[in-house]
């Protein structure tokens, strides 16, 4: 398995996106952020998958609320990222700064 | 939107993939939720977005969560899983044998699913038109050539105005291949063949061009607008697939001709109608007096009512006609005889499919026989693996339930394999316009012969692996505490088991291998079959001038010279010309000698051919009596004509014909000049009947020409020279359709090579698992021997004797396989009778070729294991027992 140190590309975005929605992120909604920030369009499984493996290596973490019969009856999840999660994007951060440092003159300015 | 929740069925489906969970239960919560808010847009497609993205969810879950006990709790399933897991265990411990069985049944499946899908649209499927059980095909008679079975237009008119039966009636004409088209214009002069229909033709068959429109009532009038609507071949052959040619004029035979529509491509006529021929395009043909006076030219075809029969549509043609001969005394050519329209284009090759759909199954019963085979030979090595099973709990209805969902694994592999093989069959057959066959442009793969796979290869693997799980799985426990003793009773019947298999497999493969065998004697003996001219060395080119000529004088010089051009091309023997080349078309025209009365429908018919004089010299046809047509029998002399050896005997019986008048369709005299032998013209399998030769130099009643070229160079240099020649001749004929009479000839035998083809292979594929069945058994049964067979040897016992024993029982096996076989096959043979040609279905021959062959095969088999056994050495043999 990755090292919580290291996490793929995609997991960072969906990381990020729990983060952007104030860490009272539901599942739904991570899907539109991701869209709408990242042009990211990834199927359900896809996101659900992820969520299920940040889980595991304890990057997130989340509460269940009961919901009413708009769900059928079966429940929510709000997902937030764990203290270790933000100490895995800080550290990643990090990485990525020093990795692009310099090369400004090839890859020119971010358009931020 | 009358539901705003998911469907209940799918949302529980999704549920056993998902982990038992919370986490599950959100993610069904969030789909619900997401198809609640399109259900209250109103979205109208909310389920099947909700289908779709359940599906890609249980994708990504399934795998892990499907087989998992925890999804499978309380439900019968969960023993089931863990069989299927078990039995996959079990295959990838074996893998080799596993795929070289999937292998061999993979064969009987695919040879069955090839043979349905080519069965499906012929007898199982329903015409490709709509409400088609309502079509019906109303010839005028039931026997002899197309003249008997097409129809005065007149006919169409009176029973369209008459008839209550029908909701519609409509026709084609049957003798459009007589006529041709010359399409001049962008790229090489072509020849085309178009079909003319009745104005309403498509309407009837419920068939819309694809493209463009249907003719309309004043293009179905004689004199009417050159129209023509083309066929979805053809446009996309030619037109490369352009929409816009739809509105623009083509010249067809000088004629500017506008397309009006494009068929679609679910609607061949030539692959349905007039299978092994091309049609390029469908043009009107008026329902007038004026095609009235071609005579029978028209295949009708009839829509009933709803709630009609045929037959009551029979009763009242039949008193129609009735009606009309009374009211015109003189009419003639009054007739009808319905059947469905299914029947008449299917119905004579059902036989041979039904013949072949055996064939395929008595395949698959071989390969199912020798599986079971193999499965009890690895019976001792499961039979531990059982006892333990069985000692930590499981009972017999499990063990069985475990091997057979084994096998019905195996069987399913197979059935993969067997898709494989039949769609690279279907797709030979389909793709070949070599055989005469109707529909077979219509064989695929669908989804129905891929139920019919999924079904045969469940059928298959139950019926292979039944025999081996009920034998393995007996003796429970029992079986271990017995495996050091030798167990010889139920040894020696499990032997009789396998034994009893192979005897099957044997008398099976008798049976294929004997019919196969009668068909190989048939095919050859229609090969055999005196045609009457000789196809060697001989090629056909279609000659169509686009000219019009003034006279019969202008045609007779202008062809002269087409011939004296050809036959200067070096290495030409004999040019001829012909209106109709054999084992093609036919018609027939009334033939009666002068001075003879002739009963009321009694008179004579034959079947007229226009030649030029060189022609029966060119196709060497035999001159029995009088003399050859030559160059001075043209216009101005008195009309002359060859009759074939039938027509003599039958219109001058006991009399010299030669010199003898005879009127042809009227009262016109024609003297006999010449007898000549008689040809096979229909058919190789029917015996000529009366024909007769008239010079295209004096009778101008004639569409299109085949020349013969007889030569004895090479085709390929010929084609170059003879094509040359042509255009010298006339600059725009179009030279490309050409072929040697050898070509005509198989083509005529297609249908039957096509049937000793599958067969053939369908016996040999017999013949091999058979024989792979006898070394199995005997195989095995020396190495469990081995031990008997050292003591044996150790006693004095010869190799010699050793052999002999081994291979007794071979010829003993095989013997009674092929006994019961022989007996089979007479039955079987019996039921091919209708295709047989030439040779009795107990032909001694074949079914004494066939038992040695058969015997013979089986003595290999058993040799090598026999030879194993007698070079046992019995010390080895008894020390490792």
């Amino acid at each position: 398995m990755t090292s919580p140190d290291h996490t793929g590309d995609f997991e960072q975005m969906v990381l990020l996106a729990v983060l952007r929605l104030d860490n009272e992120a539901y599942a739904l909604d991570v899907l539109s952020e991701l869209d709408a920030r990242a042009g990211r369009r990834v199927t359900r499984g896809t996101l659900y998958k992820t969520l299920d493996r940040l889980d595991a290596k304890g990057l997130i973490d989340w509460q269940v609320e009961e919901a009413g019969p708009e769900r059928g009856g079966h429940p929510r999840r709000r997902f937030r990222v764990t203290r270790e999660g933000v100490r895995v994007l800080k550290t990643s951060r990090a990485a990525l700064f020093r990795m692009w440092e310099g090369l400004e003159a090839k890859l020119g300015r971010s358009p931020s | 939107v009358k539901r705003a929740t998911p469907p209940r069925w799918l949302e529980s489906l999704l549920a056993r993939c998902l982990p038992r969970d919370v986490r599950g239960r959100s993610i069904l919560g969030d789909l619900h939720e997401a198809v609640g808010e399109r259900y209250a847009a109103g979205d109208v497609r909310a389920p099947l977005w909700y289908f779709w993205h359940a599906i890609r969810i249980a994708v990504r879950y399934a795998p892990a969560n499907l087989f998992r006990y925890s999804a499978l709790e309380g439900t019968r399933m969960i023993g089931l899983a863990q069989d299927a897991r078990y039995a996959l265990r079990t295959i990838r411990r074996d893998l080799r044998f596993f795929l070289f069985a999937a292998l061999i049944i993979g064969l009987g499946i695919g040879a069955n699913t090839a043979v349905f899908s080519v069965m499906s649209p012929l007898v199982l499927r329903p015409l490709p038109f709509a409400d088609s059980e309502r079509l019906v095909w109303v010839a005028l008679g039931t026997s002899g050539g197309m003249s008997s079975v097409t129809s005065r237009t007149s006919n169409l008119r009176d029973f369209r105005s008459m008839s209550q039966s029908f909701e519609a009636l409509t026709g084609y004409y049957a003798f459009f291949e007589y006529s041709s088209y010359n399409l001049v214009g962008d790229g090489q002069p072509e020849r085309l063949v178009g079909v003319d229909v009745a104005q309403d033709f498509l309407d009837v068959l419920r068939v819309r061009p694809m493209l463009g429109r249907n003719f309309t009532v004043e293009e179905g009038n004689w004199g009417g607008p050159s129209v023509a609507i083309l066929t979805h071949a053809f446009w996309a052959r030619r037109f490369a697939a352009d929409p816009s040619i739809v509105g623009s004029s083509i010249t067809l035979n000088n004629q500017p001709t506008e397309v009006i529509g494009v068929l679609p491509p679910s609607f061949d006529f030539a692959s349905t109608f007039t299978p092994g021929s091309r049609v390029d395009f469908l043009r009107p043909f008026p329902i007038s007096d004026e095609t009235d006076r071609q005579g029978n030219t028209l295949a009708i075809i009839g829509r009933l009512e709803p709630g009609s029969t045929v037959e009551g549509a029979q009763a009242e043609l039949d008193d129609i006609n009735r009606r009309l001969q009374a009211e015109q005394p003189g009419r003639w050519g009054l007739g009808a005889v319905v059947s469905g329209l299914q029947e008449q284009i299917a119905g004579r090759f059902r036989s041979a499919m039904v013949v072949l759909a055996a064939a395929a199954a008595a395949v698959m019963l071989i390969a199912c026989a020798n599986l079971s085979n193999l499965l009890l030979a690895r019976g001792p090595k499961r039979q531990k693996e059982m006892a333990v099973r069985s000692a930590l709990g499981a009972n017999r209805h499990r063990l069985v339930r475990q091997l057979l969902i084994e096998s019905l694994l195996l069987a399913l592999c197979g059935g993969l394999i067997g898709v494989f093989i039949a769609f690279a069959a279907t797709r030979a057959v389909a793709g070949t316009s070599a055989i005469s066959i109707p529909m077979l442009h219509a064989v695929s793969i669908d989804a129905t012969a891929l139920w019919f796979t999924l079904g045969v290869s469940v059928l298959a693997g139950l019926l292979l692996g039944i025999i081996p799980a009920l034998q393995m799985s007996e003796g429970g426990e029992a079986a271990v505490i017995r495996e050091s003793s030798r167990r010889a009773g139920e040894s020696k019947r499990h032997t009789r088991l396998r034994e009893v298999l192979v005897v099957a497999e044997m008398a099976l493969a008798c049976v294929l291998v004997v019919s196969g065998g009668l068909l190989l004697r048939s095919f050859m003996s229609v090969l055999d079959v005196d045609l009457g001219f000789q196809p060697a060395g001989t090629m056909s080119w279609r000659v169509d001038t686009s000219r019009n000529f003034e006279s019969l004088t202008a045609a007779n010089v202008f062809y002269d010279q087409l011939v004296a051009n050809v036959q200067a091309v070096p290495g030409v023997e004999a040019v001829g010309l012909t209106d109709t080349m054999p084992l093609g078309r036919n018609r027939e025209w009334g033939l009666r000698a002068k001075g003879v009365f002739y009963e009321e429908g009694q008179a004579p018919t034959f079947f007229p051919r226009m030649v030029d004089w060189r022609y029966l010299e060119a196709m060497r046809i035999p001159l029995l009596a009088g003399r050859y047509l030559n160059a001075y029998d043209i216009g101005e002399s008195s009309p002359v004509l060859i009759i074939n050896q039938a027509a003599a005997e039958r219109l001058f019986p006991e009399q010299d014909a030669i010199g003898q008048i005879v009127f042809i369709n009227g009262d016109q005299e024609w003297q006999v000049v010449g007898v000549v032998g008689n040809v096979r013209h229909q058919s190789l399998e029917e015996a000529s009947g009366l024909e007769g030769y008239l010079p295209i130099s004096q009778m101008g009643d004639w569409g299109a020409l085949d020349m013969v070229v007889r030569s004895s160079v090479p085709p390929a240099t010929l084609v170059q020279n003879v094509r040359a020649a042509l255009r010298a001749t006339d600059p725009t004929m179009p030279t490309g359709e050409f072929q040697t009479l050898n070509a005509v000839v198989d083509r005529a035998v297609s249908p039957r090579r096509f049937m000793l083809l599958l067969l053939g292979a369908f016996a040999a594929t017999a013949l091999l698992l058979a024989a792979l069945g006898i070394y199995g058994v005997l195989s095995y049964s020396v190495t469990q021997r081995t031990a008997e067979i050292g003591i044996r040897m150790a006693l004095g016992e010869t190799e010699a004797r050793v052999l002999g024993r081994v291979m007794g029982r071979t010829m003993a096996l095989a013997s009674v396989g092929v006994g019961i076989g022989a007996l089979g096959s007479v039955v079987a043979a019996r039921l091919i009778g209708s295709l047989l040609f030439g040779v009795r279905p107990t032909d001694a021959l074949t079914f004494s070729a066939v038992m040695s062959i058969l015997l013979l095969v089986s003595a290999l088999a058993g040799f090598l294991p026999a030879r194993r056994a007698a070079r046992t050495d019995p010390m080895v043999a008894l020390q490792s027992s």
